[in-house]
């Protein structure tokens, strides 16, 4: 049976007041040509009179190994084994969980249980948020910051009783959280149905197609400009600019490729972490080291660059070019040299939560054995504070890329589309508490061929 | 050459009869000493068909708002109970199909019944409590709440009751009111089957294992490596066969000697898609298996678990239910598209000799 046979399961979790039966009434009330089977907590109300409301109690069986990833809940277990003798009568279901839940149990019941996963696919997660206490209630409770990590969609509802700045600064906190989550700000759970049904929220696809910037690590520096440069002595030319001094590194022979870009980045985050030289005005910058520009002084300021042959520059900056209005001139004509790429970065910024969210983004190839064994251990190790796991990998000798996707501890691996002529590449992001970024990337980087 | 058989076993499925009910069917059994074939669909649909010909006899819809969950048969074969999502168990007879008696446990699903093996009881399992009912449907005993949703219920003798749910197995005296003994087994206990004499207990578990105890000895055993959950157990009349599965393939432990443990399993590889219904011949160690790629297959056993298959069939869809006529010559499966296939079944070995009349 494919994917398109399997009957796809909506998640729906927050917590008590957030909204929840809201906008399960609101989904079952429009009209959208779907019969949605609703799983109901124990507690659920929902009042509509509609076909298939099922009221299940929240039974969270562990397994006698002991590992919290193995546990499902065997109520839905159940429910859904009798729902698939009825497939004609549905074509979607919903399945509500309780304030206090833990999404993790819900989410593994798709993937633990062969009987389950054979006839349902878990579309997505939808987690409501209640705009005016979730900050309160994160600092208070595990639960609703697993809730807010598992999430494929955060409806941050009740925004009308926040203030714009208070709903961005919470926006950014949740973000950091997770950062494959679609984040939606409603009044009163009023959300367009498409955005929380029919996701295919494990289609990797989709998430990039939104936002292509999602899986990018953070780097130290905002903007790269690359500039050819003849055999010559150059200044580059800095006004006042938000900042009393700022760290830069150049590289020479910067290539202009987006791979070639990021190589440069990823030695330029080597250097970055190394102690900066300081750099007065006047002084000459060197090459492949991590300097810091003081840029005090009001007025311009200029930093001398030599070049002995024609090549050409990287310059990764603190902040970008613009904020500075930075320039690279040529000495002996005094003329502005252009930069022939720039490339913005994602910025690095502090992170305040235990639950956050890890990229790993590399071109080329992975060993598949190399992969298994390395992603067997992690998740074996880790798989506790891991909630989720999404990405693609490109398997030497392989076509097709292929989909990984994960709860806790447990994820398949499936072959998806061709590569074709795009660039052969590796994006993961895992969502979990605590998680050691270097270490996962080292850890990644030793199953890269 | 002292291994090969000089009789081998044989068997074969003849055509039988055809019929169709309403929906997937998902229970159904001989009444009237095999004169009557009952099927219930998932909708609530009851069907009697004529044991021998596939006539209907009657029919009922809509018996359980909801649908139905679960059906049961009287050792006697007049009269059966039905349970559904409405949170009612109803007791009929067979003959016309008239509703004799209706009882309302609530709101939760009526998910098991089993009736005990002399008939004078019928115990019924809905969320965490079980109850037990008499003939006529007055109530007789009504459990605590156990930890979980009660998974399965079985009788252990006449007046004791065997109920599992998540973490353990409990033994209740209903006569006297009394919890006789509590096996527990941190795990999701999802099918339990007893031997015949009531001593060895087999739970299949949600982490792909099955747990046996023996209560004469308090010995206990964890048989894992199963692909799948293994849903479906049967003992074979004798008690010395336990035939399990949670995949395509059947294991099949033996009790004879010191085994099951440290023995290694009789293996059954005959389907391409996990089995749905499994069930022993009345006599005997023939056991039927029902997969959901719609094949049925009998396969006789010998001691040590391993068999050949002596018949097969298709039945068209997944298997939703087989069923062994009580004198074990005639096999029904009903399936998900709600068609119902009933073959004569003949069987010839040097052991015993049946079906050729």
């Amino acid at each position: 049976m494919s994917i398109k046979d399997k009957v796809p399961v909506t998640i729906l979790t927050g917590f008590l007041g957030s909204g929840k039966t809201t906008l399960l009434n609101r989904i079952l009330s429009e009209e959208h040509g779907k019969r949605i089977a609703v799983i109901e907590n124990e507690y659920g109300e929902v009042g509509i009179d509609q076909g298939l409301v099922i009221n299940a109690d929240e039974e969270v069986f562990e397994m006698s190994n002991g590992c919290i990833c193995c546990t499902v809940r065997g109520d839905l277990i159940r429910v859904l084994g009798n729902l698939m003798k009825r497939r004609d009568k549905f074509d979607y279901v919903l399945v509500e969980t309780t304030g206090l839940a833990d999404p993790g149990p819900v989410a593994q019941t798709f993937f633990m249980d062969e009987e389950i996963s054979s006839e349902f696919t878990l579309d997505g997660i939808v987690t409501l948020v209640d705009a005016a206490h979730i900050d309160q209630q994160l600092g208070r409770s595990d639960e609703s910051s697993e809730q807010v990590a598992f999430a494929d969609v955060l409806v941050l509802n009740k925004t009308d009783l926040v203030s714009d700045d208070a709903l961005d600064t919470l926006e950014s906190r949740l973000r950091d959280m997770n950062r494959m989550t679609r984040i939606i700000r409603a009044e009163n759970a009023k959300v367009p149905i498409e955005t929380v049904l029919n996701l295919s929220a494990f289609d990797l696809d989709q998430i990039l197609k939104r936002r292509p910037t999602f899986l990018e690590p953070e780097y130290p520096f905002e903007w790269t400009g690359v500039y050819d440069l003849d055999a010559s002595k150059y200044e580059l030319r800095l006004e006042e600019g938000p900042d009393p001094e700022m760290s830069l590194v150049a590289l020479a022979n910067q290539g202009e490729s987006e791979e070639e870009l990021k190589d440069g980045a990823e030695s330029s985050v080597r250097l970055y972490a190394e102690k900066a030289n300081t750099l007065e005005p006047g002084n000459t910058i060197p090459y492949g080291e991590h300097i810091n520009l003081k840029l005090k002084d009001k007025g311009n300021k200029s930093f001398i660059l030599h070049i002995e042959k024609p090549t050409r520059i990287g310059l990764f900056t603190q902040h970008t070019a613009e904020e500075f209005n930075m320039k690279v001139i040529k000495s002996d004509e005094n003329k502005e040299i252009p930069f022939n790429t720039e490339r913005f970065w994602q910025a690095e910024h502090e992170h305040d939560d235990e639950v956050g969210s890890i990229a790993i983004e590399r071109f080329g190839d992975v060993d598949p054995e190399k992969l298994n064994t390395w992603m067997g251990r992690l998740l074996s190790e880790k798989g506790v504070d891991i909630f989720r796991t999404k990405g693609f990998i490109s398997y030497s000798g392989n076509p097709r890329r292929i989909v990984f996707q994960g709860v806790h501890m447990l994820f398949t691996a499936q072959p998806d589309k061709e590569w074709g002529n795009e660039p052969r590449r590796n994006q993961l992001v895992f969502i979990g508490r605590n998680l050691n970024e270097k270490e996962m990337q080292e850890g990644f980087d030793k199953c890269l061929i | 050459m002292p291994d090969i058989e000089p009789f081998s076993p044989r068997g074969m499925f003849h055509e039988g009869w055809k019929a169709e009910v309403s929906d997937y069917a998902i229970a159904c059994g001989w009444a009237l000493k095999g004169k009557q074939f009952i099927v219930g669909d998932v909708a609530g649909g009851i069907f009697a068909f004529e044991g021998d010909t596939g006539k209907i006899i009657w029919e009922k819809e809509n018996t359980h708002s909801g649908g139905l969950l679960a059906m049961a048969i009287h050792p006697d074969g007049e009269i059966f109970a039905t349970s559904g999502q409405d949170g009612n168990v109803q007791i009929w007879n067979c003959q016309e199909g008239k509703v004799i008696k209706t009882l309302n446990l609530g709101k939760g699903w009526v998910e098991h019944l089993k009736w005990s093996k002399d008939g004078l009881f019928l115990a019924i399992a809905s969320s965490k409590k079980v109850y037990v009912f008499n003939e006529i449907g007055e109530e007789k005993w009504i459990s605590n709440d156990h930890p979980s949703t009660v998974s399965a219920i079985t009788w252990s003798n006449k007046n004791e009751l065997a109920t599992a749910c998540y973490g353990r197995v409990t033994f209740f005296d209903i006569v006297n009111n009394k919890t006789n003994q509590k096996l527990e087994w941190q795990g999701s206990l999802v099918s339990m089957e007893l031997s015949p004499d009531g001593d060895i207990v087999a739970c299949g578990s949600q982490d792909n294992s099955v747990h046996f105890w023996r209560r004469s000895t308090g010995m206990d055993a964890e048989m894992t490596g199963y692909p799948g959950k293994p849903s479906h157990l049967a003992f074979d009349d004798s008690g010395k066969l336990l035939a399990t599965s949670g995949s395509e393939r059947i294991t099949v432990w033996s009790f004879i000697g010191n085994g099951p443990e440290g023995t290694m399993p009789g293996e059954l590889c005959h389907h391409t898609e996990p089995i749905s219904s499994l069930a022993f011949s009345n006599k005997g160690m023939l056991v039927a298996s029902g997969s959901r790629d719609g094949s049925v297959v009998a396969s006789f056993l010998k001691n040590d678990g391993n068999g050949d298959p002596v018949g097969a069939a298709f039945a068209g869809d997944l298997v939703g239910a087989i069923s062994w006529r009580p004198d074990d010559c005639a096999l029904a499966a009903v399936n998900a598209k709600g068609v119902v296939n009933v073959w004569k079944f003949k069987v010839r070995t040097n052991l015993f000799s049946k079906g050729f009349k």
